[in-house]
């Protein structure tokens, strides 16, 4: 790769032609910047000297409006950070207030749980999978390819929560509702469908030149880097640091059901793409295990929760393995029926902050895959 | 009646009539092939396509049509003026004039041009001048850089494209693209140059703009390149030249490697049956270049530039070397042709072996098909 | 850097699964070498440790802080190589940060707690020793009012630019958001 002088101030001599840096605005409105996200490229001819993210086109004072809603009002918020992994938010939530109010929940609640939650973790790989097809210039096939196995997993949640992306399904104390009767079945077919799409998107994308020439050694991260830029969850896997939330600081059943946890190598955009999908197929067999080892009956949710929730004065940070890496709650409590303050650490947040390290020195068609790559989901970035 | 004698011997009726021939033929063409892109894409893409305007959607293009012709023709402020406006007629005039030239049937086409193959050569480089001058015109810097792309792009790749078709000349003796097609009456030029024919083929996808070449008018990294300010009927020339030049080269690739009208049977079954060979052949063609959209993702402009002048140039130069030996020495055409199939298969299978070696993909994937394995 | 399977946690037979009150609790070990080592290392310091429910807490003032984080980092029982999380908390008697450390080789958990004495908002900044921390700090600095010193580029992230509130202190205004865009004259609607 080529070294850039360290010292570039608007124009450089080059053989008697004087270059002038272009700066290329990227978003809020553009394509690939899955939703509205902003960069500002420096660019020399197709080389990014410089960039600069803006963020926060999507912030509605998530934080501020938990500080001002009771404990169960402030649950529809948090599904809505990471829209493509609802369940997830809401588990990390609940799990939250459960910590601060010591409340316990009843078994089968905590199976269903992980069962949505991983779910949910496919259902967000699945949407990366297609939009880093797309950015790469697969023309919607793989965005369809995607969206195909999204829809059978949404169809699930809606039979099961009666919405699609936003369920609101878990509760302090355990879950709204039980599950619908066939949803065994339905739930095992479903995961028959997510493994043979990996088939597809391992056919269309893993094994073609194009893609394997486009994301080899683009922008290798060392272990060094990525502890210390704060990069969490497939990304810190890619460059082989075998490091997942639900196995280093165990939260729900994790520590019960067998799974591996899949890593990269370099660290590269190739790593990052091939360590989600591996992690959607663990996935797929975490739902399995709950699947046969869950109690056939019981409660779902806690039957000795007050009507109004007080939650005793305390602080937690409670750390969960979302789809983007590390979502963890900040929670402190008053022993108000309100939060006293719940702090989001938004993995795709931290992700982005490394994005500027990341694309200087690489064409502006790299810049756009490894934006992509990174994963980012505007609701968590702007909370 | 000859190619060469006007309709009712009045030679500027008879080039007008010709022309409006062509062109009227030419957009209906282009029209139903944006239909069937469509509902190809939409079969790869396990989707169904346009299907609510006329029966199965087969008036979807018309509708497209009547929209863009009634939307508002925008020009940015700081756009040039004439530039801008200009453009689309320059970008489409050429693909328009390659079409004259092409021969349908045996006597069905608008000029018998003895230089034909020069003659399109010559006329396609002008292309690049249409599309640079939206991307300086359109003051926008995607549109810019689309433009150069373009332009960079499309003056590299030209060489390969002419060499390859040099050397399909070089077999045949002529420049005449009727004689060319009448050379292949017995077997098409594909069969003993099909290395000609591979770097044709990529170099048509790269100067069509086609994945994954779309470099210049990359939706996700430019979105839309150098027609990004265009809008209404202006945008629409663009899209007509896009697919009118798919449309030609097809023909164009149709004529020069499949045997164009002539190949099985075309001299005895009559001008039916060489109009549809023709047809036939340059949808084939057609249908190759969508697959490969609905396939592959897209090259970057240095990964592009490479292959061109690194690989492509050289192959090219190295097939005229090898077809002037065998025409000097006068050797046979059955091993010219063993020669070519070779090189086509040894060419194909470098560029295909370097993408699975370099990805070492198998290790992970074999990790995420069978779950007790170790993790890597 | 390897992590060994967790222990399955021994229960009652009526309940068998592992609880969050037996999973993520304060590490008593890191407790007992946080300690050791500080007195070691920073006898003069007056910092103390309690804990929350999930953590070790370390509480910190202002002006001991970047010397304290430092021997976080590179003493090689702790090794806190990762910021993985800070947030401000505005209480009454005045702003708190959190940082929330981890160390990858120990696997241990740490919660820094900050406290800001009422009228200085002053902390220095962590961005020399972590790079993570410079979005946190910005995100902090916009929402509460802190001022980080050291920070290279302290300006708005998710606010707008020239936007100068702190919408997460107690005493910023819930309700109105017609004061903040200082049209509270115009009638509701849009104006054609």
């Amino acid at each position: 790769m080529t070294v850039w002088p360290d010292t570039r101030e608007g124009t450089l001599d080059v053989g008697g032609f004087e270059t002038v840096d272009m700066t290329i605005n990227v978003g809020p409105q553009h394509p690939s910047t899955h939703g509205v996200f902003r960069m500002v490229l420096t660019v020399d001819g197709e080389r990014v000297v410089d960039a600069e993210p803006y963020i926060g086109y999507l912030h509605r004072g998530l934080e501020k409006l938990t500080e001002n809603s009771d404990y169960r009002q402030s649950m529809g918020w948090w599904d809505r950070t990471d829209y493509l992994a609802g369940m997830c938010c809401e588990g990390a939530y609940c799990m939250a207030v459960e910590k601060l109010a010591g409340i316990e929940v009843p078994d089968r609640a905590e199976y269903i749980r992980v069962i949505m939650m991983e779910l949910s973790r496919i259902n967000s790989h699945f949407m990366f999978f297609g939009a880093f097809g797309a950015d790469l210039g697969s023309f919607g096939t793989s965005f369809v390819y995607g969206w195909r196995e999204r829809e059978r997993i949404y169809d699930l949640f809606e039979e099961v929560a009666g919405d699609r992306m936003f369920p609101t399904y878990f509760r302090p104390g355990g879950l709204t509702m039980d599950l619908p009767d066939n949803f065994e079945h339905r739930c095992r077919w479903v995961l028959s469908s997510v493994r043979q799409g990996l088939e597809d998107f391992d056919g269309l994308l893993t094994g073609n030149e194009i893609f394997v020439e486009r994301c080899r050694d683009l922008s290798p991260v060392t272990q060094e880097q990525a502890i210390n830029w704060g990069l969490t969850g497939p990304m810190i896997r890619a460059t082989g640091l075998k490091w997942d939330i639900r196995r280093a600081e165990p939260y729900s059943i994790y520590p019960h059901l067998k799974f591996e946890i899949p890593v990269g190598r370099q660290g590269d955009v190739f790593d990052r793409f091939m360590v989600r999908m591996a992690e959607a197929y663990q996935s797929s067999r975490i739902i399995e295990q709950c699947l046969d080892e869950m109690p056939r009956s019981g409660l779902v949710l806690n039957p000795d929760l007050p009507t109004t929730l007080r939650v005793p004065a305390g602080e937690c940070y409670l750390r969960t393995e979302g789809t983007k890496g590390e979502y963890s709650v900040h929670a402190i409590s008053d022993g108000s029926n309100k939060a006293y303050r719940m702090k989001l650490r938004s993995p795709a947040f931290c992700n982005l902050s490394a994005l500027r390290e990341m694309v200087i020195g690489t064409y502006v068609a790299d810049a756009i895959i490894i934006l992509g790559s990174l994963d980012i989901v505007l609701g968590e970035v702007d909370k | 009646m000859d190619f060469a004698d006007p309709f009712f011997g009045i030679s500027w009726l008879d080039a007008l009539i010709r022309l409006v021939i062509v062109v009227g033929v030419m957009t209906l063409v282009v029209m139903y092939l944006i239909y069937g892109e469509r509902k190809l894409l939409g079969r790869f893409q396990q989707r169904k396509g346009p299907s609510y305007t006329g029966p199965a959607g087969l008036f979807q293009s018309f509708a497209d049509a009547i929209k863009l012709v009634g939307k508002e023709d925008l020009r940015p402020r700081n756009a040039d003026r004439w530039v801008f406006e200009f453009a689309p007629f320059a970008a489409f005039i050429p693909v328009f004039v390659i079409l004259v030239t092409l021969p349908f049937a045996q006597d069905w086409g608008v000029r018998n041009l003895g230089l034909g193959l020069f003659f399109v050569f010559a006329v396609l480089g002008l292309n690049i001048v249409g599309i640079l001058m939206a991307g300086l015109g359109s003051g926008n810097k995607y549109a810019l850089l689309g433009g150069v792309r373009a332009a960079a792009q499309m003056i590299s790749y030209e060489i390969p494209l002419v060499i390859s078709l040099l050397a399909v000349a070089m077999v045949a003796g002529t420049l005449n693209l009727n004689e060319i097609v009448l050379l292949q009456e017995n077997r098409p030029f594909v069969l003993i140059q099909p290395l000609a024919f591979v770097i044709f083929f990529t170099a048509m996808l790269s100067e069509l703009h086609r994945a994954p070449f779309d470099i210049p008018v990359a939706e996700s990294e430019i979105s839309g390149g150098y027609f990004i300010e265009y809008s209404g009927i202006r945008w629409s020339m663009f899209q007509l030249t896009e697919y009118a030049a798919l449309w030609a080269f097809s023909i164009f690739g149709a004529v020069v490697f499949l045997g164009g009208w002539a190949f099985p049977f075309g001299l005895e079954w009559g001008w039916g049956w060489q109009l549809f060979l023709t047809i036939f052949k340059s949808f084939f063609l057609i249908f190759l270049v969508m697959w490969m959209r609905a396939t592959v993702p897209r090259l970057r402009i240095d990964q592009l530039m490479n292959f061109c002048w690194k690989v492509l140039i050289e192959v090219s130069f190295l097939l005229i070397i090898v077809n002037g030996f065998f025409l000097y020495y006068g050797w046979s055409e059955t091993i010219l042709g063993l020669v070519n199939w070779a090189g086509a298969i040894v060419f194909i299978g470098l560029v295909y072996s370097r993408g699975i070696r370099r990805s070492r993909a198998r290790e992970y994937v074999g990790t995420y098909r069978n779950p007790e394995a170790a993790t890597p | 850097m390897t992590n060994e399977e967790p222990q399955q946690t021994e229960s009652p037979p009526a309940r068998p699964l592992a609880t969050l009150a037996s999973t993520q609790s304060p590490n008593q070990q890191l407790r007992k070498t946080l300690e050791d080592t500080l007195a070691k290392v920073h006898p003069n310091t007056p910092f103390e440790i309690g804990e929350t429910k999930t953590d070790v807490n370390l509480h910190c003032p202002p002006e001991h802080f970047a010397a304290l984080v430092t021997t976080l980092k590179e003493r090689k029982e702790l090794a806190f190589d990762m910021l993985r999380n800070m947030s401000g908390v505005d209480y009454e008697e005045g702003l708190t940060c959190a940082y929330h450390f981890y160390s990858f080789a120990h696997n241990y958990s740490l919660q820094v707690t900050v406290k800001c004495p009422p009228d200085n908002t002053h902390i220095p900044s962590l961005t020399g020793l972590y790079a993570a921390a410079l979005w946190h700090e910005r995100e902090a600095a916009e929402m509460f009012g802190f001022v980080f010193d050291g920070h290279p580029n302290l300006k708005n992230l998710l606010l707008e630019e020239d936007l100068n509130i702190h919408p997460l202190l107690k005493a910023h205004p819930l309700a109105k958001p017609e004061i903040l865009q200082g049209i509270e004259e115009s009638k509701p609607g849009f104006d054609f």
